[in-house]
């Protein structure tokens, strides 16, 4: 049964949150305090167990401790208590401590409440940084003042005696610690609003401080005492008041003392938080850049009071006398940059951009009144400074100086400065977008994506760091770049979708007034245009698939552009969140973008010329085909083929292989054999469902039937088909030539119903070949080239002309397990020169083994017969 | 009940997504996973260095269905994964001994 004291502090406090709730109350944290401390006053008075120590010579002092002490209860904080004897501490405290406590629980509060002499305390706070941050906020409520004052007294003279360097030093290394620990909580998805950077705490930090240094008792001592200007104070007491009324609806829909403001509670604190969805953005999108703005002012109040620690801490004996810098106008005192006075600032606006560059280069820190004076002043950064050659010169060098540990541009942005001098950039703010994927605003994430560009000046010690870096060393012009790193998000100002194309044309005059040329003009556009493209190409397309590589080649045209539209993606993608970057996506990326290298770099597929010719000749295909198909059919077709067929195969033959195809049904294969019309020639073209082996017993075939071949190629035709077409010579007997061609289509059939019925033919291949030229004759040649193409193993044939020379060496790569996708066949009088795209037949590859390589090398070797000359053969006789 | 796990090509993700939600099956887990099989991993060569991939990237998606949609269920996956190529990936299916819903507490068929 809850006592009549814990009923009370129930009903009280659920009127207080119903009141706060429905907006009549709007200081619930102090009338929360209020109504504790009455009911500490209220036990105190009735206690017997306090009157029998007090009147046995034991007064003690009841003391609110920790947020309680500062007067912030939020629906479930708990309450810290210190129950304080001037000496020895009498038995009967137990019974009495049960009588202040048991109410409070039974009224479901969460209570730490420690018992303790003076010494005792002020000893415990010594050793102890997280008892000594607590009694920093001691706060009297009843019982003996005068030990209460006796304590304090006591405290602060140890404390300015020996014990005020390592608190600090504390202070400064718990800050640390807590970055570690909780991260940078304005840009999580779930920030923590007490423990995180941005949260609560930088606030207590800030009071402990100066509560350290000068005594102060309130918050509102702050700005009396000098640790905030007027304006800051204002912003603090705002952006407390916000987060407190997140921190206690969190507590409130989450029934429990929770801080960490998870992703599924966001859109219901945002409700309770009264916001509306206002055009284009969603009201979870408004109230999450509400808090973020909030939360970056505590951090940016954190980071004065840090600056000051480590002043204090550190810096000793530094002269007051400001030091001047290579910049005139800018002056260095305490370490810190300042500007000299402000007067200069209004006859030297650019001193605004300067301060920046100066800091950069020095890796000396604005001090905070140059922080204010710059805000304050940003107003001078206008039109004509935006558009001034030195201006847009410094600015480029600032880009190039973001770096993690020192990121200057970070500061230009919290001041302002930046949104003066890219107006365009103003939006972007604190634009927060309600999803898992993207931690940060888009400001930020804006700056670290250059942070991140910048970073990969260092190659690290990865493999992955080597690679970023050998990259952008390759780069001429990094401003090009990190300037698209800056600008890539612009689009988003405006929530309607497609922000990569919109941005492209935000960005178009920033770039002009950044004085860059038309030709870096148009690559900052593309970048910016195109920034989400390899990504979306490494996901969403077959990057195993030649065509994938061949398509995004074209699409990028130039190394230089992908180059750079790889460092973008990447950092970008770094740059937006652990959902966007893990090693699989880097690991599609880079893929992507290797294979997309070697195919820009070969040329032979993507480049204008082939686009241009390519085009021309689907053209012609369609205009060839008009009559008997439709348009779309055939564009269908076209699409499906792959891209070195539709180069290298003349408009008329595609047409008679598209009609081939057409005509292939169910079959395996169709072949289709006409007459050249001048020469004695015969071409055969062969059209069927892609099979290893198939190109390798088409050439066996011929050979059995004495069908000599002059040429050949083969060709991948998408979707699963493949085309071969054979130069050949027509068999001897021309009376029979129709029987003999089916006699050779039997054969094939057999051949591919039965995997060894051309094992014969194998061994009329000769094995010594006499050629009739003059010279020495060449060695047979196999070359390997695993490089250029990232898709197959080209094989390279280099011999002289024999019958059964293809089935030879095509027969050879089949039993070893490869398979030929294009072949290019070519005898000029006896010479020979058969190239080969080929894949491992097992995982559809190219042949990554060394051993494998070699073995195919010598296998090819030794199928090949001996050459000979006629006059090696004289010698002999 | 039968859980349904199927190592696909990530580009198929969103194919085998609209296949699935047009049987009626909406719910999955996706993973993004990397292995390798009769594909294998390979190497690059960029300014002399050699980057090595071990792993090929893949999708892995968990589905639980009643024993009466099963045969549907694999069926629309390796169709609108199929495309002959080696490295379609596979599909597996494992008995599944019960299932609740952690909201309503319902258990078994309805939990699904």
């Amino acid at each position: 049964m809850d006592s009549p004291e814990a009923k009370l502090l129930i009903e009280q406090k659920q009127e207080l949150i119903d009141q706060y709730l429905q907006g009549k109350e709007s200081n619930f944290l102090e009338k929360m305090t209020t109504r504790l401390d009455e009911y500490f006053y209220r036990v105190f008075e009735k206690s017997i167990a306090a009157r029998k120590m007090v009147i046995s010579g034991s007064p003690f002092a009841i003391i609110a401790l920790g947020g309680y002490g500062r007067k912030e209860q939020c629906i479930h904080s708990d309450i810290d208590l210190l129950i304080l004897f001037d000496k020895a501490i009498p038995p009967d405290v137990e019974a009495f401590v049960q009588e202040l406590l048991y109410p409070l629980w039974d009224a479901r509060f969460e209570v730490g409440y420690a018992v303790r002499s003076i010494n005792e305390c002020i000893k415990m706070s010594f050793e102890r940084f997280d008892i000594l941050t607590t009694v920093l906020d001691a706060r009297f409520i009843c019982g003996a003042s005068l030990i209460y004052s006796e304590f304090m007294e006591k405290f602060r003279q140890q404390l300015a005696a020996k014990h005020l360097k390592p608190t600090l030093n504390y202070l400064y290394e718990n800050g640390e610690k807590r970055l570690e620990d909780f991260g940078d909580s304005s840009y999580l998805v779930s920030p923590d609003l007490k423990s995180g950077f941005g949260g609560l705490r930088d606030y207590h930090t800030l009071l402990w401080y100066a509560k350290i240094k000068s005594n102060i008792k309130t918050r509102r001592d702050l700005e009396y005492y000098g640790f905030l200007s007027h304006f800051e104070y204002d912003h603090l007491e705002d952006a407390l008041t916000y987060i407190w009324d997140v921190r206690n609806r969190l507590h409130y829909i989450s029934n429990r003392k929770s801080d960490t403001l998870h992703f599924e509670h966001q859109a219901e604190v945002a409700g309770l938080m009264d916001y509306a969805d206002t055009e284009g953005a969603p009201q979870v999108e408004v109230f999450l850049g509400e808090l973020h703005e909030k939360m970056d002012f505590l951090k940016q109040i954190y980071r004065i009071t840090f600056e000051d620690i480590v002043s204090t801490c550190r810096v000793k004996n530094e002269t007051v006398t400001p030091r001047p810098t290579k910049t005139e106008g800018l002056v260095v005192k305490k370490r810190r940059l300042c500007f000299a006075n402000t007067v200069t600032i209004m006859q030297h606006p650019d001193l605004l951009l300067r301060i920046f560059l100066e800091s950069g280069q020095t890796r000396i820190p604005l001090s905070i009144e140059a922080r204010r004076v710059a805000s304050e002043f940003r107003h001078l950064v206008d039109e004509a400074l935006r558009t001034d050659p030195a201006c847009v010169k410094i600015f480029k060098r600032i880009l190039g100086m973001s770096l993690w540990k020192f990121n200057v541009l970070n500061v230009m942005l919290s001041t302002g400065i930046l949104a003066r001098f890219i107006p365009e950039f103003a939006p972007l703010v604190h634009k927060i977008q309600y999803n898992q994927y993207h931690l940060f605003p888009v400001d930020k994430h804006s700056i670290r994506c250059v942070q991140i560009l910048n970073s990969f000046k260092d190659p690290g010690d990865t493999i992955m760091g080597t690679l970023y870096n050998s990259v952008f060393k390759e780069i001429r012009n990094k401003n090009v770049l990190l300037v698209a790193g800056l600008l890539h998000d612009i689009g988003k100002a405006d929530p309607a979708k497609e922000h990569s194309r919109r941005g492209a044309r935000i960005a178009g005059p920033v770039v002009e007034r950044l004085g860059f040329s038309p030709v870096e003009k148009e690559d900052i556009l593309f970048l910016i245009e195109k920034h989400l493209f390899l990504a979306k190409t490494a996901t969403r397309r077959d990057i195993y698939d030649e065509e994938t590589a061949v398509y995004t080649a074209h699409k990028i045209g130039k190394i230089r552009l992908l180059r750079m539209l790889f460092l973008l993606t990447v950092a970008d993608s770094k740059a937006t969140g652990p959902k966007a970057w893990n090693e699989w996506t880097e690991n599609l990326i880079k893929d992507l973008f290797f294979k997309t290298m070697s195919i820009i770099k070969t040329g032979e597929l993507a480049s204008k010329k082939t686009q241009r010719l390519i085009d021309k000749k689907k053209k012609e295909v369609l205009n060839l085909l008009r009559e008997s198909w439709r348009e779309e059919e055939v564009t269908r077709q076209l699409s499906a083929m792959s891209r070195r067929y539709l180069l290298y195969v003349p408009p008329q033959n595609i047409v008679d292989h598209i009609n081939l195809f057409r005509n292939l049904g169910d079959r395996e294969y169709i072949w289709q054999i006409t007459k050249e019309n001048k020469s004695d020639m015969r071409t055969v073209s062969i059209c069927g469902k892609d099979k290893p082996g198939f190109y390798s017993k088409l050439a066996g075939v011929f050979f059995q039937n004495n069908i000599d071949i002059v040429g050949s190629q083969a060709y991948f035709l998408g979707d699963r088909h493949f085309l071969d077409i054979f130069n050949v010579r027509p068999p001897q007997d021309r009376l029979f030539e129709k029987e003999k061609w089916e006699k050779a289509g039997q054969d094939l059939s057999m051949a591919l119903e039965d995997d060894h019925y051309l094992d014969n033919v194998l061994e009329k291949i000769p094995t010594e070949v006499t050629i009739s030229s003059g010279s020495r004759p060449e060695e047979n040649q196999v070359r390997i080239d695993n490089e250029t193409s990232s898709f197959f193993t080209i094989i390279e044939v280099l011999t002289y002309d024999f019958p059964g020379l293809l089935f030879a060496i095509t027969n050879t790569l089949y039993r070893s397990g490869i398979n030929v996708n294009v072949a290019m066949v070519a005898t000029k009088v006896d010479q020979v020169i058969d190239v080969f795209y080929v894949r491992d037949i097992e995982g559809d590859q190219k042949i990554e083994s060394e051993e494998k390589l070699n073995q195919i090398k010598n296998a090819i070797i030794n199928r090949l017969p001996q050459i000979q000359s006629k006059e090696v053969i004289n010698e002999k006789n | 009940m039968k859980k349904i796990e199927a190592i696909i090509k990530p580009f198929k993700l969103d194919d085998v997504k609209e296949a699935l939600s047009e049987i009626g099956i909406y719910g999955m887990t996706v993973t993004e996973v990397n292995g390798y099989g009769r594909q294998k991993g390979h190497k690059e060569i960029y300014r002399g260095a050699e980057y090595v991939v071990d792993f090929v990237p893949k999708i892995k998606l968990e589905i639980v269905v009643t024993d009466d949609r099963l045969d549907e269920t694999v069926e629309t996956i390796r169709s609108a994964t199929n495309s002959g190529k080696i490295g379609d990936g596979k599909i597996f299916v494992l008995p599944v001994e019960g299932a609740i819903r952690v909201r309503t507490g319902e258990s078994g068929d309805d939990a699904i």
